[in-house]
């Protein structure tokens, strides 16, 4: 408190505040009391005008600390080595890991009014509550994971098979990480997409058939998304399993193509949770800080810029068609074809079959 | 007081330093790799289970991610010493000013981030990078070089040039240590200057060549940045293994076994090499001469 500068005028007027705050539950008279906030994220959620205008109104500073890997950041939170996080960011598939492990703060729904314009699949998804029913967790962004490729270099559209045929040999990329990759082994070798995170042994050992012989055909595996859009911009690769990142970055150099496979679309959604170690003061500014997420200005930023869709309606009717396409959320039936990668129970069995496969 | 002190007492903070900041974390690491994981949980189990290092010998993984590192080490070091050994040489016979700028520019690249020294050579070696610009606009290729980049030349090239200054600069010193006096007097008594090159500059400068194999084998042999984002598909590493079980896997015996399996490994190849080194009679005698 000391060394950020803070005067004992605005500490005294924080206590007060802070008293204020708890005798009528007001919610902004906290502002004194916490200047900053970490919120570990994706590079791709948090960029700094995302989250301008919340700083702006809150006088918080919300410090961004980037993502490697949903397992990194389990790890991290289990193992203690990420005691500064103040906000996380679990996948709407992985959060029941956390709450199973005790990691999460209860959170309060009545605290959040932009709860209320959340889509219903997602404001009543039983994937953030425990087995009595507690909430830990709130899905705020969704999208899907397609196959990014060069227009220029590919007749007809890719699919996952693509990404194993010999004739594009030393054009292709998969992702460095083993529940994808072999997620989509499983499709190609055949197993329905609602069995896919459920393999066993033997389906196990086909995919890592085709993983090895894969490998031979691949560029590289990318590492981060950053990684990937240099290995698109540089001309090293023209076809992978992706994000849809290098797609935005790069579509107005480069014939850029997005492909949704037919055989399965993996999507994705992020959840705001918070530590359950967090302060009581720290947690109110996170309360004021989810509702931002699911609040009309971070939606707006994040669809223009990103292209993004927050699990809220709040700005989609004021989208044009066109918008409302590019975030996915002109045909809500979309929904419904997606693929929710989820780390299966024998996960640490999927670890060792992608470590092997790297090794081979 | 001060009668009470020794010179050897000086060395007890760093000695102290060492066992907290080295040893400890080994111990550690020692109990962790015999505990059990609880996945339910999510929680390491006290136990002494032999589960992890039944593992670590058995899974051919392991075996081969340890050898393809000490063979990477060891060639990085073999390569660097060969080409090294001239340069350092050659300084030597530099006037002093050349000498301050031949070290300066020697260390340059080691002032710019390893990152961005990864993503430079990307720009070099790409399909569309420098050189294989170069080679198209020549008329040597009509196609890019894939090999140029994410093979295991790519990873062997950025390991040596990223380790060479450690080697040249080890070495450098040791030639500089040299009497004179006793080339001259080989040249005098008729030795050609290869002999006196094999007979009296190599024996001599062997402790700066074994410090130089120790360094650069050790730094080669625990790089994972270089080869994870340069190797391509050959990139997989030990170090990228431990970090991978350490954090993805929660699996920290097994990360704790292999970590120590790599260390013993490495170390003992490391020992070897320089101890075969020492043993010759020109790092003898520069070491006879030091003592007191």
């Amino acid at each position: 408190m000391a060394g950020s500068g803070v005067s004992r005028r605005e500490v005294l007027a924080g206590i007060a505040a802070g008293a204020a705050a708890g005798m009528f539950g007001s919610l902004s008279s906290a502002k004194a009391a916490v200047s900053e906030m970490v919120w570990a994220t994706w590079d791709s959620n948090g960029h700094p005008e995302y989250i301008a205008a919340f700083e702006a109104q809150t006088g918080v500073k919300v410090k961004l600390s980037y993502l490697s890997s949903e397992d990194a950041q389990f790890a991290a939170l289990k193992t203690g080595t990420a005691s500064d996080w103040d906000m996380i960011n679990p996948s709407l598939n992985g959060s029941w890991r956390y709450i199973k492990a005790g990691l999460l703060e209860e959170i309060d729904m009545a605290k959040i009014p932009n709860a209320a314009k959340m889509y219903d699949v997602f404001k009543t998804t039983p994937k953030v509550l425990d087995a009595s029913g507690k909430q830990f967790a709130v899905p705020y962004l969704w999208g899907l994971n397609p196959i990014v490729y060069r227009k220029d270099k590919f007749e007809s559209e890719p699919d996952y098979t693509t990404l194993f045929n010999e004739k594009y040999k030393g054009q292709l990329a998969m992702r460095d990480y083993a529940l994808e990759s072999i997620g989509i082994a499983g499709l190609v070798a055949g197993v329905p997409r609602d069995k896919v995170f459920l393999m066993e042994t033997k389906e196990l050992a086909e995919a890592k058939k085709l993983l090895v012989a894969q490998k031979p055909l691949l560029r590289t595996y990318w590492q981060t998304i950053g990684d990937l859009t240099n290995l698109f911009a540089t001309g090293e690769v023209s076809c992978a399993f992706s994000w849809r990142v290098p797609y935005d970055a790069l579509k107005d150099k480069l014939a850029m193509g997005m492909a949704k496979p037919k055989a399965g679309i993996m999507g994705w959604c992020d959840c705001f949770a918070m530590p359950a170690t967090l302060s009581a003061e720290k947690s109110e500014i996170g309360y004021k800080f989810i509702d931002y997420l699911l609040g009309a200005e971070f939606a707006t930023q994040i669809a223009k810029i990103g292209n993004y869709a927050t699990t809220s309606s709040i700005i989609r009717d004021e989208l044009s068609k066109e918008q409302q396409a590019a975030i996915f959320v002109d045909d809500m039936d979309v929904m419904k074809s997606f693929m929710w990668p989820v780390a299966p129970e024998n996960y640490s069995e999927w670890l060792k079959i992608w470590n092997e496969v790297k090794a081979s | 007081m001060a009668s009470v002190l020794h010179r050897a007492h000086l060395a007890v903070p760093v000695a102290f330093i060492l066992i907290l900041g080295c040893v400890l974390p080994l111990a550690v690491l020692l109990v962790f790799s015999v505990f059990e994981v609880d996945l339910d949980a999510f929680t390491l189990v006290p136990a002494f289970s032999g589960q992890s290092w039944t593992q670590m010998f058995t899974n051919p993984v392991f075996t081969f991610l340890i050898g393809k590192s000490v063979v990477s080490g060891a060639g990085t070091a073999l390569l660097a010493a060969l080409i090294g050994y001239p340069i350092a040489v050659s300084m030597t016979r530099l006037p002093v000013l050349w000498k301050g700028i031949g070290s300066i520019v020697l260390l340059t690249p080691l002032y710019t981030g390893e990152i961005v020294r990864i993503y430079a050579w990307r720009v070099v070696l790409g399909s569309e990078g420098l050189v294989n610009a170069a080679l198209k606009w020549l008329g040597v290729i009509d196609e890019p070089v894939k090999f140029l980049l994410f093979s295991p030349f790519t990873t062997h090239l950025v390991l040596l040039y990223n380790n060479l200054p450690f080697m040249v600069l080890a070495i450098w010193i040791s030639a500089e240590l040299i009497d004179k006096r006793l080339i001259e007097a080989a040249r005098d008594l008729g030795a050609r200057p290869i002999d006196a090159f094999f007979k009296v500059i190599l024996p001599l400068t062997t402790p700066g060549l074994a410090v130089g194999v120790f360094t650069v084998f050790a730094l080669a042999a625990g790089d994972m940045m270089t080869p994870s984002l340069l190797g391509g598909t050959s990139g997989a590493t030990p170090m990228a293994m431990i970090d991978n079980l350490f954090g993805t896997a929660f699996d920290w015996p097994l990360a704790s076994a292999l970590s120590l399996s790599l260390l013993v490994i490495l170390f003992a190849f490391a020992t070897g090499f320089v101890t075969i080194l020492l043993r010759f009679d020109g790092a003898r005698a520069v070491f006879r001469r030091g003592a007191p």
